[in-house]
């Protein structure tokens, strides 16, 4: 199994606080993993410092066998790093459709044609359930249907990695178990899956490989099976009003 | 998008054809009509960059940097103006670009206040090297043309048409989908692909020079300017003004702006009380239009009168909430 | 040189003014968030309005220019009280509407404030500029190796008190703790039941206030005209940020420096007079490349 992403020792401060600290871990090629933690445990800086939004303080991240720890977040994302944020953020003034096509074309070092785009993104949008909506104002999208643009936007820009923060806050049980079935033809297509969940529901269904963190550290990691049963994982999430680890 | 390729053709067409109607003999109307040019162009120049989210407070920089290079380079090299154009554009680009470079890392506060010094640094070195550029006193050249409006007219006409291709053409192209998206969320942006630095430096840049250019024909048509009048910045004022009130974003709604206040500036200029103060209309029309009217005159013809609207070019979709949208152009 | 300790103690001097508009401005900025080009122009009124304090006191009421004294006594006051209500009507009508949204829009409205402030100001008064000829500028007060003028003095202890002021409150009372609470996380002080937009009125109204109060001090400096707030905007925008944004506490110690600087290139450079303004200037460009406060927070 070639490794996809390889993290080695990221270590990210915060006036003095480590918010990340000596962190290492890999997601090899078509092996989902699921990150997990209570909060405040540093994932969401972690998907920052991997995808370019923060400069790391040390530390590695090795992306497809080359290092790109210095390199800004638009060539990672060209070099096919993809992702979600967990407050979902629309391109205003950029309909459903048009919003796809700017992951289309920027996403990718092909540079597309406005005509090649504009196809791209009906098919993404097709792929997601947003269809109907493709020439829609943004701000009139449920909290749903702006989760499912932001994958189609995400996957617009070709990405082999696909990090997804907690793509499934604020959905009903029914809702996630759509968003599950999508992430699955997702995967499908090719693209490896890095997420930050606190479902646990969905990263036991979804993921191959689980990464618990608190405060900065990697605190375990395994199975999804094998993590729950970890006494230190079991400690780190007693008292806080994360869903219990079954 | 040829339907309002084909509507600003023959806008074009008109505004060419306008000295012929009598108004071409009337010194007075055509130098009116030369400045109006002059500043849509200024006003279309300032909109790009409006596009990527930047408040810039320097184009009126520009516009003085454009006029003291004309008018340098018939002092130290008997430059024609003709000539004195392409200078003025490089070193609009050359100076935006060091600009840019500096300060388009920036945040949007500290961009603002970062292009406000940099005006202000310009009047100041304008002021401060009599030698090189006569100082308070000001610097003069012959008049463009020998004083010929309409030879003028035609040629500030050429101007505009620049910044009108600047203006459509970011519209159209791949770069209306980087610079929006700049605009509604950089680190978003970037993180889709679009190499945010680079852009806003080239739009920039792009639109510096347009500014640079209007100022490199002022020179010549003015005859004679000093760091006071070049560097004033009643110009960075109506360079945001007129796109604000026409409907920003757009290449109608600068357009518009300008026509509209710029004629009833002419009013206000020689009506007291306003006469010297007649900038607070400006003032007053932007904090009205940022609080009330943000998407300007044409913003509120899109919502109320929307086939109008669409007659005087596509406004960005989504940015009316429950107005559906048409097909894509 | 005996032109050193002399151009020193100017520096220092006129610090004091400097420290007290910035104040303001870095309130307004740190506190709420909001950049306020119009800054200067409420400095404007605060000048204009000691001005007419004085015409009144000297003309009508014959006290002639030693009121001088009276004038700070009762300007300040009267100025920040005013100005008080105004920053306040001001917020509430302008401000608190545009909270939500882009920062280019507050920017945007704060300079069409400055625009609009400053033309009605040409058109109401006058355009040209005003005197107050208080005879008691002039008299010098010899302090060892060096003099100064009482008006001088008065300017920068009055100012120095009103900073400190303003520190002892945001440091030691309720309100201060609030707006420092609030400067720090917005979020984090509603949570503890801050009422964020009663801080955010207050904190406004204050930073107008202390515009008014620099106002009245300038008075006794320069000539009342609208163009003042232009040549004060720059180098209170040029002190906020060396101090570093939301720093108010670092306020004092860059209009020291900058006070300081002013008079060392006014005295010592060749044509130094004149570069003077563009050191300012210069001074946010270098400010901005080597420690661009630009860079986002990091969130997550």
């Amino acid at each position: 199994m070639t490794a996809l992403l390889e993290v080695d020792g990221l270590v990210r401060r915060f006036r003095g606080l480590a918010a990340v600290d000596r962190l290492s871990f890999t997601v090899e090629q078509g092996r989902t993993v699921a990150i997990i933690g209570p909060n405040g445990a540093g994932k969401t800086t972690t998907f920052n410092l991997v995808s370019g939004l923060l400069a790391a303080d040390a530390g590695t991240v090795r992306f497809r066998d080359r290092e790109v720890t210095r390199q800004r977040a638009h060539v990672r994302c060209r070099a096919g790093m993809g992702r979600t944020f967990q407050v979902v953020q629309p391109f205003a003034d950029l309909d459903v459709g048009e919003n796809v096509m700017v992951g289309a074309l920027f996403g990718d070092d092909r540079r597309p044609s406005l005509a090649t785009a504009v196809a791209e993104a009906a098919r993404l949008c097709d792929l997601v359930g947003l269809g109907e909506k493709i020439g829609r104002p943004v701000a009139s999208l449920t909290v749903p249907d702006r989760k499912r643009l932001e994958l189609a936007r995400a996957l617009a820009t070709r990405p082999a990695l696909l990090m997804l923060d907690e793509v499934m806050e604020g959905l009903t049980p029914s809702e996630e178990r759509e968003a599950v079935a999508l992430l699955h033809r997702v995967r499908d297509e090719g693209v490896t899956l890095l997420l930050i969940e606190h479902v646990m529901s969905t990263v036991r269904d979804l993921s191959d490989h689980v990464i618990v963190m608190d405060y900065g550290k990697k605190l375990a990691e395994g199975t999804y099976a094998e993590i729950s049963q970890d006494p230190k994982v079991i400690a780190a999430y007693l008292g806080s009003d994360e869903d219990s680890v079954e | 998008m040829r339907r309002e390729l084909a509507a600003w053709a023959a806008f074009l067409v008109l505004v060419a054809a306008l000295p012929l109607s009598g108004i071409g003999s009337d010194r007075y109307l055509m130098l009116l009509a030369n400045v109006m040019l002059m500043f849509m162009a200024l006003a279309l120049s300032w909109d790009v960059v409006a596009r990527t989210g930047q408040l810039s407070l320097a184009h009126g920089a520009f516009f003085g940097l454009g006029a003291y290079t004309v008018a340098l380079g018939h002092k130290y090299a008997a430059l024609h103006p003709l000539l004195g154009l392409p200078l003025a554009a490089l070193a609009g680009a050359l100076v935006a670009l060091a600009l840019g470079i500096v300060t388009l890392r920036l945040r949007g506060i500290y961009f603002a206040i970062a292009t406000l010094a940099f005006a202000e640094v310009l009047r100041t070195v304008a002021l401060q090297l009599p030698d090189l550029t006569g100082g308070p006193v000001g610097i003069s050249m012959p008049p463009l043309f020998d004083g010929d409006r309409v030879a003028s007219y035609y040629l500030a006409i050429a101007i505009f048409v620049a910044a009108l291709a600047l203006s459509l053409g970011v519209r159209h192209s791949r770069a209306h989908y980087a610079v929006t998206a700049i605009r509604a969320n950089e680190t978003v942006a970037a993180v889709m692909g679009v190499n945010v630095v680079r852009t806003k430096v080239l739009t920039f840049t792009a639109s510096a020079v347009v500014a640079t250019l209007a100022g490199a024909f002022y020179m010549p048509f003015i005859t004679h300017t000093d760091p006071h009048d070049a560097f004033d910045i009643s110009r960075s004022v109506a360079a945001l003004v007129f796109p604000i009130f026409g409907g920003l974003y757009t290449t109608a709604g600068p357009v518009l702006g300008t026509v509209v206040l710029r004629a009833f500036e002419e009013y206000l200029r020689v009506t007291p009380p306003w006469k010297e103060g007649y900038q607070v209309v400006y003032g007053a029309v932007i904090v009205i239009a940022v609080l009330f009217i943000p998407r300007g005159v044409l913003g509120l013809v899109q919502r109320y009168a929307p086939r109008a609207g669409a007659l005087l070019g596509r406004r960005p979709r989504g940015s009316v909430p429950g107005t559906p949208s048409g097909p894509r152009s | 040189m005996e032109a050193l300790p002399q151009t020193l103690l100017f520096g220092i001097l006129r610090s004091g003014l400097y420290a007290l508009s910035a104040l303001g401005l870095a309130i307004s900025l740190g506190v709420i968030g909001v950049v306020n080009f119009a800054h200067g122009e409420f400095v404007m009124l605060g000048a204009y309005l000691g001005f007419w304090l004085y015409v009144v006191l000297s003309g009508p009421l014959g006290l002639g220019p030693e009121v001088s004294p009276l004038v700070i006594v009762l300007g300040i006051p009267l100025s920040a009280i005013v100005l008080f209500a105004l920053g306040r009507g001001i917020f509430r009508f302008t401000l608190r509407p545009l909270l939500g949204r882009r920062e280019l829009d507050q920017m945007l409205l704060t300079f069409g404030l400055a625009i609009l402030v400053q033309n009605l100001a040409v058109i109401v008064l006058s355009p040209q500029a005003l005197d107050a000829n208080l005879g008691w500028r002039f008299e010098l007060l010899p302090v060892g190796p060096v003099s100064v003028t009482y008006a001088r003095l008065a300017a920068f202890a009055v100012s120095m008190a009103l900073v400190v002021g303003v520190y002892a409150l945001l440091a030691r009372s309720q309100l201060g703790k609030q707006m420092r609470a609030v400067a720090q996380n917005r979020l984090g002080a509603q949570v503890v039941g801050i009422n964020v937009d009663r801080v955010y009125e207050i904190a406004f109204g204050l930073s107008l206030a202390l515009a008014g109060a620099a106002g009245v001090m300038y008075v006794f400096q320069t000539q009342v005209s609208p163009f003042l707030g232009l040549a004060t905007i720059l180098k209170a925008f040029s002190i906020v940020v060396l101090a570093g944004l939301g720093n108010l506490f670092g306020v004092l110690w860059a209009s020291l420096l900058l006070g300081i600087a002013e008079q060392l290139v006014s005295q010592y450079v060749p044509g130094g007079a004149a570069l003077r303004d563009g050191l300012f200037f210069l001074i946010i460009f270098a400010v901005l490349v080597v420690r661009p406060g630009g860079l986002r927070r990091a969130h997550g």
